[in-house]
């Protein structure tokens, strides 16, 4: 009696578990109609609005029809980014700048600084931190604290879009504090330097530089990576000290900083390690000697076309193709006894014209 | 003890064994539907702050190579490349390698992209069959064509590990469509942790769906039982069981129409098994396999948003042919694998995830089939009780609608139904419908691949696919 009663009693829970679901289900499903019928509406009116404003005779027919936009969008973040893109998307068509200035002047009308200020705080962390961005975007300064306390939070994605709205208007001080924060956290702080390095909108130099002064070593080549697009002229002394010392990890990083300066005092470097024994700091200074017209450099890096590693040929083939290398150079590199040599200048040679043809 | 009376003891355990199991596989299911619930919930709203696109522009990107290996792909092959073209990524390279086709793959794909042979140099970093040419073209210098003799499935992939030139590839089918910004939300789960060499989407069947340059257009529901069913399973799968396996770091299997490597790893393993079934499913387990026994951080990843649309088998013939050959893959890692199995060494792969695979996913399907017949054997020799058996197959049934109907509610939460409220309500119906009967084909079809396993294990079954709608 007892195994049939519990039996009849899961049959029952499995019974009332299926229709919770049914119920569920068919609350979503509804939930997303409307949504999707709410979105092609508004995307629809949304685009009859902006045909509105680019027809517009005169300017307070203009104005009538952003007003009207403005009031069509109302609180909705989702329209106001609808709205967005099809003015993004008529640009990028157009090319037309009179676009940029009706996307300031819906900006000015609409005041999404309030749409996000609003999401800003009745939002969850996930709305939370996607308000931080944007109001970073909008480059609502008065937010400021409210960023600054979002790096307090337990959330590790909130802190981080915390930071990197800061990291919009170039505050050094608590960037450089958040980037501390995570710094034991290797597999983390990789990338997010990266990122902060390529947002940053203050000076890169000084952000680095307040790092430089507390962080490990591993953060520190990690940041001398991050920044060697940008050539930063007052370290370059920091780099050259790196690379004489024994750090393997800030080795590499200081050889592509130094190489990317491709600055012709640095060619008695590069030779150097292009002799490395270990391949990558041989690639970095063979991409060095690629900047530097010298017959000297050309002579390594064709050398380097006969590499042990498959990487320094390859990188060796790319940089030979750019460099002012002579017909007759070319055709011995082509016709010499280096297979590989041959192939993988072939290989670039075939890309590059076929590119430009 | 008389022969007849051991038979009869037999069935009896037996009969209490099947039910046990039953039972214990449905629970199993419902916990991951309800891990996989949480984890979906919360990876949509992080997705919605983490806010994706803007890595187009980002340095951080890694490039990628789209590897397509192809054999006899003339009816798809042109125009899964002209799709891929439009995919939402800043920097790529198409890879399709021809593992020998008889037909007209190679001609289609050199006069539709304009190609011409090119003297490239090759890396040999995983051995493959001779490479006989690699074709450029100047109107599309991101599309290389590589010709090779024919070596099959896995081989054509290392050839195209071979030649690729960016840290990450990707295998896509040659007759599914990724959507637009499937690799991007793939490629950002290496650049938010370092330590992801594997990271696999969702792969939906496309039956029905209209999909034009990577986006989905509509969906009206598909004309054959068969196709609807699939719709259902495919959510169940992906959406539960991987979803689930993803957050304990032992996810088993990528779907070979769409996962992203790591290609230092996958070369570390020593790429490709060749002259496997389920090279899809082995990558993965022999990436486990290497990290662990390496003692290397890893992690093998799945993230449900990134979608990959392929058109779902049409005839019982097809679908036979690709259950039989699933099984058979699945056999054929698990045993080239199964010194993992049980051992602490391999943490929560060699502890959960490898028994679980031996025990309900390659065994349950035997276990199963059995009890179709001795269970009502049994009842007609009356050693079960009618009341138990009613409840039994009650509950199986109900057990398999909770988790199809769960799975429906977790495609809703992703937010990506493509039906209408009205078409995904009717679909749900299929959740209840397939516990009669097509259920119980799937599973002979399996059972089929685990008996002809040394007979079938080095063949290849060619399914015939609807063409996508343009």
């Amino acid at each position: 009696m007892k195994v049939e009663l519990i039996s009849v009693i899961a049959l029952l829970l499995c019974l009332s578990i299926i229709g919770i679901e049914y119920i569920l289900h068919y609350r979503l499903a509804e939930q997303q109609d409307e949504h999707s019928i709410r979105e092609q509406n508004m995307t629809r009116r949304m685009t009859i609005r902006v045909d509105g404003i680019l027809r517009a005779p005169t300017s307070s027919c203009l104005e009538s029809e952003l007003h009207a936009m403005s009031e069509d969008i109302g609180d909705d973040f989702e329209a106001y980014e609808i709205a967005v893109n099809i003015l993004r998307e008529l640009k990028e068509k157009r090319g037309d700048e009179k676009i940029d200035r009706l996307t300031t002047a819906l900006q000015n009308e609409v005041d999404p600084v309030r749409i996000y200020a609003k999401m800003l705080e009745s939002g969850d962390v996930y709305h939370k931190g996607y308000a931080m961005r944007r109001l970073a975007d909008l480059g609502a300064e008065e937010f400021r604290d409210k960023m600054i306390e979002g790096l307090e939070s337990k959330n590790r994605d909130l802190c981080y879009n915390a930071a990197m709205s800061l990291a919009q208007f170039g505050d050094v001080e608590h960037v450089s504090d958040y980037l501390m924060s995570i710094e034991d956290d290797r597999l983390y702080s990789g990338r997010i330097i990266n990122e902060f390095f390529d947002d940053f909108k203050g000076s890169r130099a000084e952000l680095a530089e307040s790092l430089f002064e507390k962080c490990n070593d591993y953060m520190k080549s990690t940041i001398i990576k991050a920044l060697v697009p940008y050539k930063i002229e007052e370290f370059r002394p920091m780099y050259l000290e790196g690379y004489a010392g024994k750090n393997f990890g800030m080795k590499v990083a200081c050889i592509k900083a130094i190489a990317a300066f491709g600055n012709p005092e640095d060619e008695q470097l590069l030779q150097i390690a292009a002799q490395d024994k270990e391949w990558v700091i041989r690639a970095a200074a063979i991409r060095g000697l690629s900047l530097l017209e010298t017959p000297s450099a050309l002579k390594s890096v064709k050398n380097a076309l006969r590499d042990k590693e498959w990487w320094v040929r390859q990188t060796a083939a790319n940089a030979i193709t750019s460099m002012d290398i002579s017909p007759s150079d070319l055709e011995d590199i082509l016709g010499g006894y280096d297979r590989f040599a041959a192939d993988a200048v072939k290989a670039v040679l075939y890309k590059k014209i076929d590119s430009l043809n | 003890m008389t022969f007849l009376n051991a038979v009869r003891s037999f069935i009896i355990v037996f009969n209490y064994f099947c039910m046990a199991f039953t039972i214990l596989l449905s629970i199993i299911y419902i916990i991951q539907m309800f891990v996989s619930l949480f984890r979906v919930r919360k990876n949509y709203s992080k997705n919605f702050s983490d806010d994706y696109l803007r890595y187009v522009d980002s340095n951080n990107l890694l490039p990628i190579s789209l590897i397509i290996p192809a054999f006899n792909e003339q009816e798809n092959i042109v125009q899964n490349i002209r799709s891929l073209m439009k995919i939402n990524y800043p920097c790529y390279e198409i890879l399709v390698v021809n593992d020998g086709s008889t037909d007209k793959t190679g001609e289609l794909v050199i006069d539709a992209f304009e190609m011409h042979p090119i003297e490239t140099a090759i890396r040999y970093q995983i051995p493959t069959k001779n490479i006989r040419g690699v074709y450029f073209s100047k109107k599309y210098p991101n599309l290389l064509f590589v010709d090779k003799e024919n070596g099959g499935k896995s081989d054509a992939l290392n050839a195209g590990i071979n030649i690729s030139s960016y840290p990450l590839f990707t295998c896509l089918d040659a007759d599914s469509r990724v959507e637009k910004d499937a690799l991007l939300k793939l490629s950002v789960e290496f650049i938010k942790d370092s330590r992801t060499v594997v990271a696999g989407g969702i792969v939906r069947i496309a039956n029905g769906s209209k999909i034009v340059d990577g986006e989905l257009k509509g969906f009206s529901m598909p004309k054959k039982l068969i196709e609807r069913f699939q719709i259902v399973e495919y959510y169940r799968s992906f959406l539960s069981g991987r979803v689930f396996w993803s957050a304990t770091n032992s996810l088993l299997i990528v779907s070979g129409a769409f996962g992203l490597f790591r290609k230092q790893t996958v070369i570390d393993v020593g790429g490709y098994k060749p002259n496997t079934i389920g090279e899809d499913m082995e990558i993965v387990v022999h990436i486990h396999r290497y990290m662990r026994k390496h003692k290397k951080k890893y992690k093998v990843v799945f993230n449900e948003l990134s979608v990959c649309w392929t058109q779902g088998p049409m005839s019982f013939k097809d679908i036979r042919s690709q259950r039989r050959r699933w099984q058979i893959g699945l056999m054929d890692t698990l045993i080239s694998h199964r010194v993992m199995t049980l051992n602490p060494r391999y943490g929560a792969v060699g502890l959960l995830s490898m028994p679980y695979n031996w025990i309900f996913e390659l065994f349950g399907a035997l276990i199963e089939v059995i009890g179709y017949f001795l269970i009502p054997f049994s009842l007609i020799m009356g050693e079960l009780n009618m009341f138990f058996f009613v409840m039994y197959f009650l509950l199986a049934v109900m057990l398999g609608v909770i988790l199809s109907e769960g799975s429906l509610v977790l495609e809703q939460y992703t937010h990506r139904a493509a039906m209408t409220a009205r078409q995904s309500i009717s679909i749900s119906v299929y959740a209840i419908f397939e516990n009669f009967g097509y259920r119980q084909i799937i599973t002979l079809f399996r059972v089929e691949g685990i008996l002809k396993y040394r007979k079938l294990r080095k063949t290849w079954g060619k399914i015939k696919r609807k063409e996508f709608e343009q």
